[in-house]
């Protein structure tokens, strides 16, 4: 095989994640035109030539227009395979529809499927993506999928921001308790868990404190945060139980809705979410958000994986 | 199959559509919940059993185009989960269907660089509208084949080292001495062509991509109408059905035009001749087509244009009049162009109607129409059938020289009926030859009696 080069190719909207990678990896973006007509509908060009090279897509799907980008990204996708590129991968840090992975009620669509086969028939050969929401979603796929995880990222922010040694991990649902789990072993501390009973999407009842936390610094650890009114009820409920001080940390803000809204009246001293999710301009409105850069760990696996490198090594570590 | 097995949704970007087409039907929409969830992702509930049914979806291509794509594939997608035996996606307006040969602006001028950058490679205000192109596409049969095949190259026209960054893309092979780019200093990076000498812009086609998407998500069957490309249909591995809005805008003609006999079908761009001169031969009526190009100075005059349409309507010795209103090319490149428009056949005192298959920006088809009151036409009637009329097409509509507009709903009309008025607007109702070839597919029927009498 000839020798072939890395191109990264990004969306023209949300460029942040892409170009913190595109400085880490040393690789320019390549220069592309996304076009929108007034009806939404996208038509995209490379500027070079990618025949045979090894293509990655970086995308940033947040909150609002998620289908835009969903149909830009598979247009990308299927741009690049068309124009002869050895291999496309997407890189989707927040994987779009990934709640909607089973057939929870009657005639219920499994859209997280339906994006799998969507992105495969576009052309896609492999996928890296950060914390799942189920990693099941990743048997959806014909294609590898990279599930990578935050958890690293999330260790070394708080060992440096924290004062963790007084601290506890609160997971806010029976859901996260594994997540909330391995991080409290990795960081050697305690855990506890908030049940809840939740009636509809997007909506929070009733919750219940399983675990002690007097005096300590709470940090609620989860995968996605939405409109925050779970964060923000779990903070009411670890303040009442005696806490310190509870902040929280997430993987995907997704902060839609009101989610600033919550954020700014809750009890929370600080949330913090991975750039996963463009959420800049949220950051001017509340002052109690925070940012962990995870830009590195997907330049880093993509270097493996053009490298045909390990890639589990990122699973535990930080990259250096 | 009994007819009580027929489950219809709507989508909804049309909704007013799909109660006309099941009360054609004889059935009651049913029920979905459509919706999104707060983080902006598509929500979709079904209410109603599918199992072993035989479901179609309505959704037109139209308003927020890739929402309403997603609802659809999403909708397909949870009725082929939940057993239904046959899934058909009715999409009256193709999303898609047009993709463009160059990227393009709101206005319809193509545009070859960031957003960023000022591309400005004309010196006249109106300049940036003169590479209209966007109807026009390659693979179409067109009577001016000679004169067009040899238009489709992308070219940089010249960009000299310094202020005015312009990617100029004619589709006019660049004239031998035109100098390639002046400098590959120009910034590197920021003019990816200039930079990438040798590399001709290539614009992704994302149908194939679509047409593949409804396959994934479950369709079994795609019913459309009046598709830009008929080409289209082969990115397909599933049957599709492209019903014509032909028979109902022939009835129209022959029924709310006066003196119909006396009209004359012209088509605003080449690309669409072969869907006028159907219309003009099933009618018997003359036909005239407006032409635009452009050439460099260097060739004087038209060419001698031959008409040959491959069908039996004569033409009489064509009047080809060139407009050209001089809008020259940047002044830093070497070959200047000019844009003709070409009007061929006569129009003088006649009442012209302007067929087109889609309007968006409605750029072309005002155009055509100022033209053809220039050239001494009485009247001018615009026949299309997708009514898109994105950003300003409306406004532009209205100040131009259409005197009455005729348009499908295919797209929802209502805003183009309120802003225009009744008397300047008649909306086609494409609803019963939806609802009938529908009918006809359930009960495995023939539905090639709807291509050409219409319902």
């Amino acid at each position: 095989m000839a020798t072939n080069s890395i191109k990264l190719l990004a969306p023209d909207v949300h460029r942040g994640l892409a170009e913190l990678v595109s400085k880490r990896l040393g690789v320019q973006l390549t220069d592309t035109v996304l076009k929108r007509d007034p009806t939404g509908e996208v038509s995209f060009s490379i500027g070079e030539s990618v025949r045979d090279q090894d293509i990655f897509i970086i995308t940033q799907i947040g909150s609002g227009i998620v289908n835009d980008r969903v149909l830009e990204l598979l247009i990308m996708i299927n741009a690049s395979k068309t124009a002869s590129a050895r291999r496309v991968t997407a890189i989707i840090p927040n994987f779009p529809y990934a709640r909607q992975d089973r057939k929870d009620k009657s005639r219920a669509p499994i859209t997280a499927k339906l994006m799998a086969d969507m992105l495969t028939t576009a052309g896609c050969d492999h996928v890296i993506t950060m914390d799942l929401h189920a990693s099941q979603i990743q048997g959806f796929f014909d294609v590898p999928v990279d599930n990578l995880y935050a958890e690293p990222s999330v260790v070394r922010y708080i060992k440096e921001n924290v004062n963790y040694k007084e601290s506890i991990i609160i997971s806010p649902d029976a859901g996260g308790a594994k997540r909330a789990a391995t991080l409290a072993d990795r960081l050697d501390l305690n855990f506890a868990l908030i049940h809840k009973e939740r009636a509809r999407a997007n909506e929070v009842s009733r919750m219940v404190l399983v675990g002690d936390v007097t005096d300590k610094i709470c940090i609620i650890v989860d995968d996605m945060a939405d409109t925050c009114g779970t964060l923000a009820k779990a903070a009411e409920i670890l303040l009442e139980n005696q806490a310190k001080s509870v902040i929280a940390i997430v993987t995907h803000g997704v902060l839609s809705g009101k989610a600033i809204q919550n954020i700014n009246n809750s009890k929370l001293d600080r949330v913090v979410c991975t750039n996963t999710v463009p959420f800049e301009e949220k950051m001017k409105d509340c002052p109690k958000l925070d940012v962990i850069d995870i830009s590195s760990v997907l330049a880093e696996s993509i270097r493996r994986l053009h490298n045909g490198e390990s890639i589990s090594y990122l699973f535990k570590h930080y990259p250096l | 199959m009994g007819s009580n097995n027929i489950v219809v949704f709507g989508g909804g970007s049309h909704p007013q559509l799909v109660n006309m087409i099941c009360e054609n039907l004889g059935v009651k929409p049913a029920h979905v919940e459509l919706g999104k969830f707060s983080n902006g992702e598509t929500s979709i509930s079904v209410h109603e059993s599918v199992r072993e049914k035989d479901v179609y979806v309505i959704q037109s291509g139209c308003g927020h185009v890739n929402d309403n794509f997603m609802e659809l594939l999403i909708l397909l997608s949870a009725c082929k989960t939940a057993s239904a035996s046959r899934v058909t996606a009715v999409m009256p307006y193709f999303c898609y269907s047009r993709q463009p040969d160059i990227p393009y602006t709101a206005k319809g001028a193509p545009l070859v660089s960031k957003q960023k950058e000022n591309v400005s490679f004309q010196s006249s205000s109106n300049g940036g509208q003169a590479f209209t192109l966007m109807t026009h596409k390659p693979g179409e049969e067109t009577l001016l084949k000679a004169n067009d095949s040899g238009l489709r190259q992308f070219n940089n026209v010249g960009s000299s080292t310094n202020l005015i960054k312009s990617t100029s893309f004619s589709r006019i092979p660049m004239i031998p001495g035109g100098k390639e780019q002046g400098s590959s200093k120009t910034d590197a990076g920021e003019l990816f062509n200039a930079q990438n000498s040798g590399y001709k812009l290539w614009v992704a086609q994302a149908g194939t991509l679509i047409a593949n998407l409804l396959t994934t998500s479950g369709a079994d069957h795609v019913i459309t109408m009046d598709l830009h490309d008929p080409q289209f249909q082969g990115f397909f591995d599933i049957p599709v059905d492209n019903l014509y809005c032909k028979p109902i805008a022939q009835s129209y003609i022959q029924h709310h035009i006066p003196n119909y006999k006396e009209a004359v079908i012209v088509s605003p761009d080449a690309g669409g001749a072969k869907r006028a001169t159907s219309i003009a031969d099933s009618l018997k009526l003359s036909f005239a087509l407006i032409h635009k190009e452009r050439r460099s100075q260097l060739l004087k005059g038209p060419p001698s244009t031959t008409l040959t349409s491959g069908n039996t309507l004569p033409v009489t010795a064509p009047l080809i009049t060139p407009f050209s209103s001089r809008e020259m090319s940047s002044s830093t490149s070497t070959s200047k162009y000019v844009q003709t428009t070409m009007l061929v056949g006569d129009v003088k005192n006649k009442v012209c109607i302007l067929v087109d298959d889609l309007v968006d920006t409605s750029y072309t088809i005002t155009r055509a129409a100022k033209l053809l009151k220039d050239q001494g036409a009485t009247k001018v009637y615009a026949l299309v059938t997708h009514g898109i009329f994105s950003g300003d097409a409306l406004i532009k509509i209205q100040q131009s020289a259409i005197d009455k507009l005729i348009v499908s709903n295919s797209v929802p009309q209502k805003e183009t009926v309120e802003f225009l008025g009744k008397h300047r607007v008649d909306v086609l109702d494409v609803s019963r030859v939806l609802a009938e070839a529908i009918r006809r597919i359930h009960n495995g029927e023939s539905i090639s009696m709807l291509f050409e009498h219409g319902w």
